[in-house]
């Protein structure tokens, strides 16, 4: 097996969970329905993503993806973007908060030098500085 | 290769300073990339990240052991599997072929 040789970048996590807010992002081509779908057609993939605000219905959300059978993901959004287990959580008092932005893109991709170099930075910025997080759960679909 | 590309984004998120967890349910795929922390819940299969659909109680459970691992003292690059039997029938994950 390959491995990336690559370091691995490590941040601590130094807060208390029941005080931190929480975003996630999913490589599950998760979007609102009102949003651009990703575009399946293109068999280089799509290299942009959506952004998802905490206070959505998660019925307004919806997958688009060629690349895996998200059948239960159209049954239940939260088997991949776990928004309502999120608010359960927050209810709970186990985590603090739910971040001002989540992200949504499709994972899928021929163009993995514009995904490493591009989209990936441009999401990791998005999550800096919008969505003010304290730490992000990611979920690969 | 969304569980390649998704380690990618984790990896620049990290970089960015702040800590970030995956849930993999293709532990091979994702481990070629190293993430900085990641869970696989054993035999889940893909589209199935948190468990099965409306089961709330197992994707919380699911959820609060990813995000435990922010807490822990997990190994950067490793990816954590435990177990959760409630999920019902469990899934062979894709196999990384072997460039040897």
């Amino acid at each position: 097996m390959t491995i990336s040789r690559k370091c691995v970048p490590f941040t601590p996590f130094e807060r208390e969970l029941s005080k931190s807010t929480i975003a996630i992002v999913t490589a599950g081509g998760v979007h609102l329905r009102d949003q651009k779908p990703f575009n399946i057609a293109d068999e280089l993939g799509d290299l942009t993503y959506r952004e998802i605000p905490p206070d959505i219905d998660s019925a307004q959300l919806m997958v688009t993806h060629h690349h895996y059978d998200h059948t239960d993901a159209d049954q239940d959004i939260n088997v991949v973007f776990p928004i309502d287990v999120l608010r359960d959580l927050q209810s709970e008092g186990i985590v603090g908060g739910i971040a001002k932005i989540h992200i949504g893109y499709m994972g899928y991709t021929m163009q993995l030098k514009a995904m490493y170099e591009g989209t990936a930075p441009e999401i990791a910025n998005e999550i800096d500085k919008g969505s003010r997080a304290d730490a992000v759960l990611l979920t690969g679909g | 290769m969304c569980h390649r590309t998704v380690v990618a984004v984790q990896r620049e998120i990290e970089m960015k300073g702040v800590p970030a967890v995956l849930i993999t349910v293709s532990p091979e795929v994702s481990a070629q990339m190293r993430p900085p922390r990641a869970l696989y819940p054993k035999g889940f299969k893909i589209g199935n990240s948190l468990g099965r659909p409306n089961m709330r109680e197992l994707q919380k459970k699911v959820m609060r052991d990813a995000l435990g691992l922010l807490t822990q003292n997990t190994r950067p690059g490793s990816i954590e599997t435990i177990e959760y039997p409630e999920y019902g029938e469990q899934y062979e994950p894709p196999h990384v072929r072997s460039l040897k």
